[in-house]
């Protein structure tokens, strides 16, 4: 059966929320789990670095394929952090591909507040 | 640190978690407990942890709630305006306070819990008659009842009022909140149970992470503790729901409510 258009776009914000968050969630899972596993199969004990690395230090240790277990966990967790904030931005898109201008608004504003906080505190 | 020791953590997230789930009140609750009287870990530390295990179990609920369109989305959305002011204004506040004020605030926090669980009990069906000229009209289908639920908003200040207050103890406590919120939006705003716990579910992950940052900057995250802690939590909270499918009880509720009055106890002459 052919759905109309309209009713093929009415939840899709719901849908990419939804596919957003289950990214969040085992993207940063996998993260920590693999951390984790490194961690076990290192000997000894292991060492946090002397203050919280930088987000930026610790996804320049990503890319560059290094498989520190405590870098590992870092970016699972601040993958973890990050998530609300793509959910929020996901429902300001998804609110404007359903032309709901108000929600956009209320989005962008709680997306606003979020980053005004992100920036306040790495600073 | 020793690799042992995420053994301990990730054995006490399952517990804790499980426990949260099962008892709707969500990880943070026992986490935190279990982490300053068991591990002996920094007040703060223990509400960073806890900060990041209530991100991952709302965030894991909220995309099966999203997508069965339980949650209320423009109505969650709305609300988190109050819920992210109010958690800034908490993890501000909260690093600016000692461990001690910290712990002690906490004991009253559990000591208000243990007696909303009680009074939840007694209210477990909530109100039932939906309210057809309020804001947000939205439906959801009730897989237990078979039924389409459609109902809308009344009074949306005042929950945004509960709201702002619940987000604040987010932010200060580490803890989601819900057990306020979600009797508010119940039975000041007449929204069904359901939809309510769904809703408050869906922004607890937003207003957690308002004040996660704050938490990490102040170096109170420490990743050798929060991974194993957060991964516990979330296998605890998967186990959680599908245990709560099968035990209901007031017994059960009983129990619980006396053991956190004893973790309160605990926690604030430690």
């Amino acid at each position: 059966m052919m759905l109309s258009e309209s009713a093929v776009d009415r939840h899709i914000v719901e849908r990419w929320i939804s596919w957003t968050l289950r990214i969040g969630v085992w993207g940063s899972a996998t993260l920590m789990a693999l951390g984790l596993v490194l961690a076990w199969f290192s000997s000894g004990t292991l060492r946090l670095p002397s203050e919280n690395p930088r987000p930026a230090d610790v996804l320049h240790s990503l890319l560059s394929g290094s498989l520190d277990p405590v870098m590992l966990m870092f970016a699972g967790l601040l993958f973890l952090m990050l998530t609300p904030f793509l959910r929020v931005l996901t429902a300001a898109v998804g609110f404007a591909a359903e032309k709901d201008r108000t929600f956009v608004i209320v989005a962008l504003v709680v997306f606003a507040m979020l980053l005004a906080e992100l920036v306040f505190s790495l600073q | 640190m020793s690799v042992d020791s995420f053994f301990l953590l990730i054995g006490g997230g399952v517990v804790t978690g499980t426990l949260g789930a099962m008892l709707g009140l969500g990880g943070g609750v026992f986490l935190t407990p279990f982490l300053v009287l068991v591990f002996n870990l920094p007040m703060h530390q223990a509400i960073a942890t806890s900060i990041l295990a209530v991100i991952a179990t709302s965030s894991a609920g909220a995309a099966m709630n999203v997508e069965r369109r339980i949650v209320n989305l423009r109505l969650g959305m709305t609300l988190e305006v109050a819920t992210v002011i109010g958690a800034i204004f908490g993890g501000l506040t909260a690093n600016v306070l000692s461990g001690e004020v910290l712990s002690r605030a906490f004991a009253v926090l559990l000591l208000c819990v243990s007696f909303m669980m009680l009074w939840r009990m007694k209210h477990s069906r909530g109100i039932s008659t939906p309210i057809e000229a309020g804001a947000f009209p939205a439906s959801f289908k009730d897989e237990a009842a078979g039924e389409v639920v459609s109902y809308s908003v009344a009074r949306v200040p005042w929950v945004m009022g509960v709201s702002l207050i619940a987000g604040n103890i987010s932010g200060l406590l580490g803890v989601g909140g819900g057990i306020f919120k979600v009797p508010a939006m119940n039975l000041i705003s007449g929204m069904p149970l359901k939809a309510a716990t769904a809703t408050s579910n869906f922004m607890i992950g937003v207003t957690a992470a308002a004040s996660a940052f704050i938490y990490f900057a102040h170096g109170h995250l420490n990743p050798l503790i929060a991974s194993p802690a957060v991964l516990g939590v979330l296998m605890g909270s998967f186990l959680g729901v599908r245990i709560n499918r099968r035990i209901k009880g007031a017994s059960l509720t009983w129990i619980f409510a006396a053991v956190l009055f004893v973790i309160s106890l605990k926690m604030f002459w430690r």
